[in-house]
């Protein structure tokens, strides 16, 4: 977010506008098109001006109108309303479909642009809100194109050119036309640009957040609110902030009444304003039958200016409201994507290696405590277990996710096979390394397809094997369609046990010769657990195995256990040699032990317990 | 009609009345100026006409009629205003509340089963669409149709030729308008399914993209969500164009009443039933009449638009409240009486009978989807059951009322909450009187004591909403010191809470053994071992009780739990290892 680019790249409406550029000649071609059915649209204007030229010239002597001259005007007022309809469609066609294309060229790009950013990008936090961007304030964007700036052009050039008829007619009625639009004007911008109006403004944003931070909390809190009835107080406050936030709508509605009101009735009461110099100017030269004509054409086109001219306003509100959209989507842009080499480079072998490997996680709002690595070494030896073994926030869990490349090292150098993982390439690297992780995403596919994933070019049959040895089969062959079951939205969902088991197929048909698994079957019921650690058997064969450890008599037997702390390395060794030193790994072992022989205790035994 | 207005006022059509009202209003002190200044037309056309002198004197006097009007209009704008926005943002401030009063009321079960980003959506963002309705879109909707009507049958008076000619189109644009609204509606469904589709894909691509990365997928998984947009962008550009020849010859002919009324006018002058002053005014009128009917139809959309919105929240409101005013009784023994319960048409539990002795501890062990959770939520009244009966001391839970019910219960579950507050206020959340001291004592017992003085402000740090900031293991244990310091005879409990954060295994366990002391106890167990001596261990199959009994006697069986004991014996011993 610190992304101050060096270019000072475009904000606002200048941004926008860049955006559009893209589609530059469609987007021309439907701006043009809507000047011209603005055009057009001032059509009936001029035939009633030429009707009643006629009328009045021979208002004395009515035997000398000529009216077919009339309803030719008459004609032409239809014709060119149909020609003002045809092109206001294909103008907006043209708007749109140079809109929809931004949209989608906006949101293919973007999305690639996601696939490139470090992993760590992705939290669960920040995921609804890229999605919520790459839904809304694209769709906003749109807004902008296909509306905005038609209507923009169309708000503009309507008055103008009523204006400039207006002072080819008489000047002296113009100006005094002028006069409301004006004067409306500055009462808006006195209500909406004065200081105090900011405030209030700010005000009421403010009042507004803090009601829907209140909701949030209400909705999300409920069970806890109504398990420990602190409804009453819990409702109270979301109900303050709305009664609060009711007050300040109230306040700022009072504080605009006058000044909206006044410029509503200045702009459509452009009549009042010129009727009276219409009397003076006639009473003037009362035999002028072309001021008397002008005076009248006046009369009937002046109150429609007010249209476009309040079209004009609106406008200028949502504008705010797209700019932000630009804004968020300019944020995502700015997240600098994860480098990769020029020319990757292949392992020597499957080792790996951590050098005074330093870490710290820079995003300073997700939590108030960071949590780092500091000078980290170790190998993790070809062939061999090695297990990462701590306190929760000690630090493993981001060890393991520094091999993948989810964030990049600090300071140090991480290396496989005497590579360096940022000399690999992405590709490389996840070919080289597999995970298993706690949270497993299945995509919304048949069960066959999302094992395949390990493997793409794996034909069936390898599927089924991995199944088979990731104690799938059985499962998979239960579900209506077997093999051919979708998961998810809609489809079968599964339990967390099972989609674990099918993580671990997809790692054993992928194969790859390095594998980082967080051992944690906590969740799972006893049958799981029992098919997972079969699995898990299968797919640790003759690799180079990382794995975070939560219980620890499941790694006894690891060839390395490195034992962290706050981040740096405490202890290394094996499980025995370990319990030999008065160290972290033994106070855990012994806090493990007794864990595991906790139970949940009748009557007498607690009275004991409670004793101790 | 009725409906949508019931839906758009979210139940309270009244309120409807006074825009509506003053916006026809204001509507009306628009067109008048141009009926006066038929009179001005009149004048300068009598003057040429029979060549008698211009009549200035009754032109000053409509001149100042106008000024006048000016004022008249600047009151009745006024007016409007106050009603308008007033009533909307009182109204939405008062829908906000009673939704948020009905909320409360609602049972658990419905926090569970609805995403509660949904709930916060409709609180907040829909009733903002709900009051823009109420204050812009519906009254100008009203008086856009009525105004048009209005001037309509006055002028028929004047002259109906014009009249006609002006109106003519009108009930055939909204003809048009309507009957294609089928043919809208299932456009508007395949662009619909296209977004929703894309958002599916969307989602799938944002919260996949580690497996993606992971397997080097970002080429087949990215075609799918390009493909997603692509048919979003195909079906939106497709909407567009077909419903824009609609909305244009809709709009198209509305614009028409214009030129077919110079187009009549032309004639009617030709045929001397006409005379040009009031040609004129029609011309003017018909340049104003229609313009709010455009709003309309622009309006019109986006009413739909906030019916939905309306109709969510009517949704809520139609959500069944709970019954029971009683006071809990005095006794904690829990009797299960052949209770039967289906969620969402899936029997969860059969036949269910048992009973639990106050101050003993009962262990429900079963495979997941037995139905274990689902008798703790029971107890709580998450959700009442469809069969049978749960009864305290003798008395059916449902004649209790719900808060006083909970009052006796203590939860400690998976999933916790914590609220944006300190986190001293978060333990103080089980006891809203308790002293200081009562909270550093209940958290020491909890096992939170040592992390929360570790934490940069102590007691008084504050915690992110939902409780972001801390580890899964220390949530847990702050829920746990605030059961701690509700202190309730009832405590129901899920033993996975215990494994949530391994390395801190034992001090949740500590905390959870200062907490079941002394009370009734009803725990949902994983592993077996933690329940071994457990007062009564009820195994649960597929819904149904399949047995009942303390571990010795039902390990030397040979039911369910035998088979669920010696699979977790076999996989306690493991050890990752290459063989």
């Amino acid at each position: 977010m610190n992304n101050e680019s060096v270019k000072k790249p475009k904000t606002g409406v200048a941004r926008l506008l860049e955006i559009s550029m893209e589609q530059k000649p469609l987007l021309i071609l439907g701006v043009v098109l809507s000047v011209i059915s603005t055009l057009l649209q001032f059509a009936p204007f001029i035939a009633v001006y030429f009707i009643v030229a006629e009328l009045l010239k021979n208002a004395s002597t009515p035997e000398l109108i000529d009216y077919v001259f009339i309803k030719q005007w008459g004609i032409y007022a239809l014709l060119f309303l149909i020609g003002a309809i045809l092109t206001l469609y294909v103008g907006n066609m043209c708007s749109h479909i140079a809109a929809f294309r931004i949209l989608y060229n906006m949101r293919v790009s973007l999305s690639r642009h996601l696939a490139k950013l470090p992993l760590g990008y992705f939290n669960r936090q920040s995921t609804g809100a890229i999605k919520k961007n790459l839904e809304l304030s694209v769709e906003k964007i749109e807004n902008f194109i296909a509306h905005h700036i038609p209507d923009l052009v169309g708000a503009i050039i309507m008055p103008l050119i009523m204006f400039v008829a207006m002072f080819v007619l008489d000047w002296r009625l113009a100006l005094v036309s002028m006069i409301p639009i004006i004067l409306a004007y500055c009462f808006q911008l006195h209500v909406f640009y004065s200081k105090s109006a900011k405030i209030k403004v700010k005000r009421w944003l403010d009042s507004q957040e803090r009601m829907n931070a209140e909701a949030v909390e209400y909705v999300r809190g409920m069970p806890a609110v109504k398990v420990f009835g602190l409804t009453v107080r819990n409702f109270l406050r979301f109900n303050n902030s709305i009664a609060d936030y009711r007050e300040v709508t109230l306040e700022i509605t009072k504080t605009y009444k006058h000044p909206y009101t006044a410029f509503f009735v200045l702009l459509t009461s452009l009549l009042s304003f010129i009727v009276p110099v219409a009397i003076f100017l006639l009473s003037g030269q009362p035999g002028n039958q072309a001021l008397a004509l002008v005076i009248m054409v006046f009369l009937v086109m002046a109150p429609g200016i007010s249209v476009p001219v309040l079209k004009l306003m609106y406008l200028g509100g949502n504008l705010r409201y797209v700019t932000d959209g630009a804004e968020r989507i300019d944020m995502i842009y700015a997240q600098e994507p994860i480098t990769e080499p020029v020319a990757p480079r292949i392992p020597e072998n499957y080792s790996v290696r951590f050098d005074n490997v330093c870490f710290s996680y820079d995003d300073k709002d997700a939590a108030t405590r960071t949590e780092a690595l500091k000078d980290v070494s170790f190998v993790a030896g070809e062939g061999e277990i090695t297990a990462l073994v701590g306190p929760s926030g000690s630090g493993k869990s981001t060890i393991a996710n520094l091999i993948p490349r989810f964030w990049d090292v600090g300071r140090g150098s991480i290396s496989i096979g005497g590579v360096d993982v940022r000399q690999m390439g992405t590709e490389n690297l996840m070919n080289t390394v597999s995970f298993v992780f706690q949270d497993v995403h299945l995509f919304y596919d048949t069960i066959e397809e999302n094992i395949r994933m390990g493997n793409s070019a794996a034909g069936r049959n390898e599927v089924i094997a991995a199944a088979k040895a990731a104690c799938c089969h059985e499962f998979i062959e239960r579900l209506p369609q077997g093999y051919q079951t979708r998961i998810g939205e809609g489809g079968t969902y599964l339990s967390g046990g099972e989609a674990q088991r099918v993580s671990i197929a997809r790692a054993i048909l992928k194969n790859a010769p390095i594998l980082v698994l967080d051992e944690a079957t906590a969740f799972a019921d006893p049958e799981n657990e029992v098919k997972i650690q079969q699995g898990l058997i299968s797919l640790i064969q003759n690799k180079t195995v990382i794995v975070i450890a939560h219980r620890l008599t499941t790694i006894r037997e690891a060839d390395k256990i490195v034992v962290i702390d706050k981040g740096r390395i405490v202890e290394t060794g094996r499980h025995d040699d370990l319990l030999l030193h008065e160290g972290l790994y033994k106070h855990m072992w012994e806090a493990h032990i007794d864990a595991g022989a906790w139970e949940l205790v009748s009557e007498d035994a607690r009275k004991g317990a409670q004793i101790q | 009609m009725k409906r949508i207005i019931y839906n758009i006022t979210s139940g309270n059509p009244r309120s409807l009345i006074k825009p509506s009202v003053s916006s026809l209003l204001d509507g009306f002190c628009k067109i008048v100026p141009a009926a006066i200044i038929l009179e001005i037309f009149n004048v300068i056309f009598r003057h040429f006409q029979t060549g008698e002198p211009l009549d200035s004197g009754r032109m000053w006097l409509v001149a100042g009629v106008l000024i006048i009007w000016m004022l008249i209009q600047y009151i009745a704008y006024a007016w409007a205003y106050d009603s308008t926005y007033y009533v909307a943002y009182d109204a939405s401030a008062r829908g906000r509340r009673n939704l948020a009063e009905r909320l409360r009321r609602l049972p658990l079960g419905f926090f569970g089963s609805r995403d509660p980003g949904d709930i916060t959506t409709m609180m907040l963002g829909d009733y903002t669409l709900v009051e823009t309705a109420i204050s812009h879109h519906f009254p100008q909707f009203i008086s856009g149709l009525a105004l048009p009507l209005l001037a309509f049958v006055c002028l028929l008076f004047v002259n109906w030729q014009m009249a006609l000619a002006m109106f003519i189109s009108l009930p055939v644009s909204v003809l048009i308008i309507y009957l294609t609204n089928s043919f809208q509606v299932r456009l508007s469904h395949a662009h619909i399914k296209a977004k929703v589709d894309a958002a599916s894909r969307l989602q799938e691509y944002l919260l996949g993209m580690r497996e993606i990365k992971a397997h080097n997928l970002s080429g087949t998984r990215f075609e799918r969500l390009r493909l997603s947009f692509h048919r979003l962008m195909k079906e939106s550009i497709k909407i567009e164009g077909l419903m824009g020849p609609i909305m244009m010859s809709a709009i198209g002919l509305m614009r028409a009443g214009l030129t077919l009324l110079i187009l009549t006018g032309a004639y009617l002058m030709a045929a001397g039933s006409l005379t040009l002053p009031v040609f004129l005014v029609f011309v003017l009128l018909g340049t104003r009449v229609f313009e709010p009917l455009q709003v309309v139809m622009v309006n019109y959309a986006e009413i739909k638009y906030a019916m939905v919105s309306a109709a969510r929240i009517m949704e809520i409101q139609r959500q069944p409240l709970q019954y029971g005013t009683d006071d809990a009784p005095q006794g904690n023994r829990i009797e299960f009486d052949n209770v039967t319960f289906a969620y969402e048409k899936k029997n969860v539990l059969k036949n269910v009978s048992f009973t639990i002795e106050p101050c003993t501890i009962t262990a429900l062990v079963g495979p997941s989807g037995s139905g274990k959770s689902t008798i703790t939520r029971l107890i709580a009244r998450f959700w009442d059951v469809q069969g049978g009966a749960i009864r305290l001391d003798g008395k059916d839970i449902r004649e209790i009322e719900p808060e006083k019910l909970l009052s006796r219960i203590s939860m400690v579950f998976q999933d916790v909450y914590l609220f944006k507050d300190t986190v001293g206020n978060n333990i103080r959340v089980g006891k809203i009187n308790a002293t200081h001291e009562e909270i550093v004592e209940a958290a020491k017992k909890a096992c939170c004591h040592d992390f929360i003085t570790a934490l940069p402000m102590g007691y008084d740090t504050p915690v992110g909403e939902g409780g972001c900031t801390l580890s899964g293991g220390e949530k847990q244990r702050v829920s746990i010191a605030r059961a701690l310091l509700k202190d309730a005879p009832i405590v129901l409990l899920d033993e996975a809470t215990a494994s949530l954060d391994p390395e801190n295994e034992t001090n949740v366990q500590r905390a959870i053994n200062a907490l079941v002391a002394n009370k009734t106890v009803i725990t949902i167990a994983h592993r077996l071992k933690t329940v071994r001596g457990a007062d009564k261990i009820i195994v649960l199959d597929n819904g149904s009780v399949s047995e009942i009994g303390r571990h010795d006697n039902l390990v030397s069986g040979d039911g369910l739990y035998r088979q669920l004991w010696t699979l977790q014996q076999q996989s306690a011993g493991w050890r990752m290892k290459a063989v």
